[in-house]
């Protein structure tokens, strides 16, 4: 979390002064110590403590995420876990991957989980910074509190959970549906239209999960300067153009962060989600890459092609994620790194 | 198989997941030669230890146990028509006989590795102790989530840490595991083979057809649990709901349809039926899944999928849909709260596996006395006799892990042999209703599970192995005597589909032909795809490897003959 905090920081003195887009200085006043590089060994005696409070966190990372990163090499391979293992699996070269693009359904998948993270990206995203602005403009805390707790609670329910309530209230056989046809009308099922799905499912993330996403804005909102406000009001500035000149600057490098981190993230569009739903749709409205690999590495054992079609995805991921941090730095925000 | 209701219990017909490999769960089988007499096809050799292929002629004959059969108690319902003999009274404690002597074992320690469809009881329950106990030996169980039992058992076949005994459902032996038992697990056939099952006195009561599907790679590995013939799709309605409403039950095709559109009342929340994709392809003659889903015509072998009856399967389910008489719930693909659906009367209709049949008797009796769930007759496509393909004799097994000495194997057989104890034994009164005053009582002569007999004793030993499929349930005779009468009259039209009864493992390369007709079944019934994209499917099977398929069934059939 320390590169959520450091960002806003060192540019809240900028955004504070009013000032857009200047940039920050090469993290100056973080370090003690004045200039780096007087060698490596001084900075390795100087860091000691820092370095060894992280190693247990870089052992886990590396134990859980670089070790397994070996197996990806399954994608080259006619992998058989069972009789051969990874070493001695014969390699087949780019055959997995050929098989994964001449596969209807791979395609099926990237389409759909494109048109996901479109609509996550657009309907989702700013949804948590509107609730944000809205809480923050509550001024009973009590009512805050009861309005936060309320919004947090669906986060904290399983998919298996959200999913059912979605049926129970949407479906055809749903309560919605039951009141409509109890007064003579027709009943409708949201859940097993393929048309809405992605809407559908984008909705459910809201419900889930928009309350959670607000603690982060909060966060920034309350670092701001109440003198600021005071300043604003002082000169004449009504509630809008206080939200406009304070409140939105305050909160730019945050949701610059968090929507490079999202854009990294964004061909995860929901795993669980989507296979408790895939039978309500079918595959061709549903299927998006991580039920895709599941279903062929998992589900049928054919793990080299679910291994080739989840390095594309990690491949791609990490193409949106440069390009998104870029688009970030042009746009003056510190993004998730500077080099 | 008293009380068995384990695999069919959930892993029925569609539960949400890969339902293909879950009808398997309950598809049963059986003893049609109930009598146990090798169905041996007169056949050349097969191949012995390849990775694919299966086993025939002498090859097999040698590796087969001797049957020797069990006369404990003589069933109250008789076999008939392939049927599974039924029990419909309970002998009385002091009455029961022993078929072992008691503690077999010699005090060892095994781990055991197998699917639980329920709650798990605790490791140290009461139950497990005393059967430890009676076993002189000590089985640690591994229990997983039924449901997602395939995904645990892959993890753990690629490792080195592999239970001693490990139980894998022929509908998990999807890809590379089938080829993975050859590797991972022992070869009985020293220990079983011909005479030397008698040893194992319940063991050789095992119909030979069990053991026949129980040879994987060339060798005898699998213990069995042998299935009823023709349980793992039975097509179920309220009959209770039926007569309060005055429906006939149907008897055509036309007729269900107009059925379910006179039942279907959705201002009342009633809606007629689940999805009934797996009756109607009984029901049009489709033969069973694989890889017993070849006919035979004029010499050359079709596929399922080639055939009319898989069309015009797809095109009733469709009409079904397209009726709205199908539970939207279903619709969405909730398959797993279907038995919640029809016990609570919003379906009236449902097919699954056998288990659900005591099952639901079970779990209503208390709850709502009114219920009662009765199975329809099949009917063919125009309303005359249905062709019903037998089910495989044995779709479980449980495999000995091959770095067990000699002894050890020994003693895992022989409490195998106690596990495998018949109806009327001390022994499968223990495994299946636990100790008498702790987890069942006796009220009117039969056994009735305690509220911690409902709690415990679950069905975990019938995983090691299970003796001769019957259907043993005395605290329900009605439904006892509903059920065999229903497998006498369907046993009529019981027929063998072309490889009956042989294990058959499929090269590696043609693992994933056939998933894609899962999805496609689900799209085309439910009209998100036209019948046309089915018929194109059925094209690209042929070009995407089916007709190689094809070929290499036919060279298997001209080695080792066919299970008809």
């Amino acid at each position: 979390m320390s590169s959520t905090v450091r960002p806003r920081a060192q540019e809240a003195p900028p955004a504070a002064g009013g000032g857009a887009g200047s940039a920050p200085g090469p993290a100056a006043g973080a370090r003690p110590g004045g200039p780096a590089g007087s060698g490596l060994g001084h900075r390795l005696r100087r860091d000691r403590s820092l370095l060894l409070m992280t190693v247990p966190a870089v052992g886990l990372l590396g134990l859980f995420v670089y070790v397994p990163l070996i197996w990806t090499t399954v994608a080259f391979k006619d992998y058989d876990p069972f009789l051969a293992g990874l070493w001695a699996s014969p390699w087949t070269g780019a055959e997995n991957f050929s098989l994964l693009f001449s596969d209807s359904r791979f395609w099926d998948a990237a389409a759909n989980t494109l048109a996901i993270t479109f609509l996550q990206l657009t309907l989702f995203f700013p949804i948590p910074i509107a609730l944000a602005l809205l809480l923050n403009s509550l001024l009973s805390d009590r009512v805050r509190g009861a309005v936060q707790s309320v919004l947090y609670l669906p986060h904290f329910f399983s998919w298996v959970l959200v999913v059912t309530v979605f049926q129970q209230m949407l479906g055809g056989a749903g309560l919605l549906s039951q009141f409509l046809r109890e007064r003579g009308h027709e009943g409708f099922d949201l859940m097993t239209d393929p048309a809405v799905f992605k809407f559908l499912v984008t909705a459910q993330l809201v419900w889930k999960d928009a309350g959670w996403g607000v603690i982060v804005f909060l966060a920034a909102l309350a670092a701001v300067n109440p003198e600021l406000y005071e300043a604003a009001a002082a000169d004449g500035a009504g509630r809008l153009r206080r939200m406009w000149h304070v409140t939105l600057p305050a909160l730019r490098p945050v949701i610059a962060l968090l929507l490079v981190l999202r854009v990294g993230d964004s061909l995860t569009v929901g795993f669980e989600q989507i296979l408790l739903q895939r039978d309500a749709v079918g595959p061709g409205a549903s299927e998006v890459f991580d039920t895709y690999v599941w279903w062929v590495g998992i589900a049928n054992g054919d793990y080299g092609v679910a291994a080739a079609g989840g390095l594309i995805k990690g491949v791609f991921s990490l193409v949106l994620v440069l390009l998104a941090n870029k688009v970030a730095h042009l746009l003056g925000e510190q993004g998730v790194y500077r080099r | 198989m008293p009380k068995f209701q384990a695999p069919d219990h959930r892993a029925a017909p569609g539960r949400g997941r890969p339902s293909r490999r879950a009808v398997l769960a309950g598809a049963a089988a059986a003893a049609a030669a109930a009598g146990g007499v090798p169905l041996l096809s007169g056949c050349s050799a097969g191949e012995s230890s390849g990775r694919d292929g299966t086993t025939g002629g002498k090859d097999l004959k040698k590796l087969l146990p001797t049957y020797v059969a069990s006369r404990v108690s003589d069933p109250d319902i008789p076999g008939r028509n392939g049927s599974s003999p039924g029990f419909t009274r309970a002998p009385a404690p002091e009455d029961l006989t022993r078929s072992v002597r008691s503690a077999p074992g010699g005090g060892g320690t095994y781990t055991a590795f197998t699917p639980l469809w329920g709650t798990p009881p605790p490791k140290d329950a009461l139950y497990y102790r005393a059967v430890n106990k009676e076993l002189g030996a000590t089985v640690r169980w591994q229990t997983q989530d039924g449901n997602y039992y395939g995904e645990k058992l892959s993890a753990v076949l690629a490792s080195d840490d592999i239970a001693d005994i490990v139980c894998v459902p022929q509908w998990e032996m999807q890809g590379r595991v089938h080829g993975a038992i050859s590797a991972k697990f022992a070869d009985l056939g020293p220990y079983l083979s011909g005479d030397r099952v008698k040893k194992y006195p319940n063991l050789a009561a095992i119909p030979t057809d069990a053991w026949r599907m129980s040879v994987f790679g060339g060798r005898l590995r699998g213990l069995p649990m042998p299935a009823r013939p023709l349980g793992g799709v039975i097509p179920f309605y309220r009959q209770d709901l039926f007569e309060k409403e005055g429906y006939e039950v149907p008897r055509s095709p036309a007729e269900f349809l107009a059925l379910a559109k006179e039942i279907t009342r959705p201002k009342s929340r009633v809606w007629a039926c689940e999805d009934m994709w797996w009756s109607a392809q009984i029901i049009f003659g489709c033969p069973p899944e694989k890889p017993y889903y070849w006919t035979e015509e004029n010499g050359k072998l079709v596929h399922k999928v080639e055939t009319d009856a898989y069309l015009e399967a797809l095109e009733w389910t469709r009409k079904l849909y397209a009726a709205k008489v199908v539970h939207p719930d279903a619709v969405a693909g909730k398959a797993n709260d279907m038995t919640v659906r029809f016990t609570s009367g919003q379906s009236l209709m449902m097919n699954d596996g056998d288990g659900k049949w005591y099952g639901l008797t079970f779990e209503q009796a208390t709850a709502n006395p009114g219920f009662r769930i009765q199975a329809m007759d099949f009917f063919g496509a125009d309303g005359g006799d249905p062709v019903l393909y037998q089910g495989a004799p044995a779709n479980i097994w449980s495999f000995l892990n091959k770095n067990l000495s000699k002894e050890q194997i020994e003693e895992c057989l022989a409490l195998a042999d106690f596990i495998a104890a018949p109806y009327g034994t001390r022994e499968q009164r223990l495994i299946e209703y636990g100790i008498e005053g702790e987890h069942h009582t006796i009220e009117d002569g039969v056994p009735v599970k305690t509220e911690k007999g409902v709690k415990e004793v679950l069905d975990t030993y019938r995983f090691v192995v299970s003796p001769q499929a019957s259907v043993a349930y005395p605290d329900h005779p009605r439904m006892v005597k509903d059920y065999c009468g229903w497998m006498q009259r369907m046993g009529r039209h019981m027929r063998k589909p072309l490889f009956h009864g042989m294990q058959i493992q499929e090269p590696n390369r043609y693992a994933s032909l056939y998933t894609p007709f899962e999805d496609l079944n689900k799209d085309v019934v439910r009209g998100r795809k036209p019948m046309r994209d089915a018929q194109r499917a059925v094209e690209d099977w042929r070009r995407g490897g089916g007709d190689k398929l094809r070929d290499w069934y036919a060279e298997l059939l001209e080695k080792n003959g066919s299970g008809v």
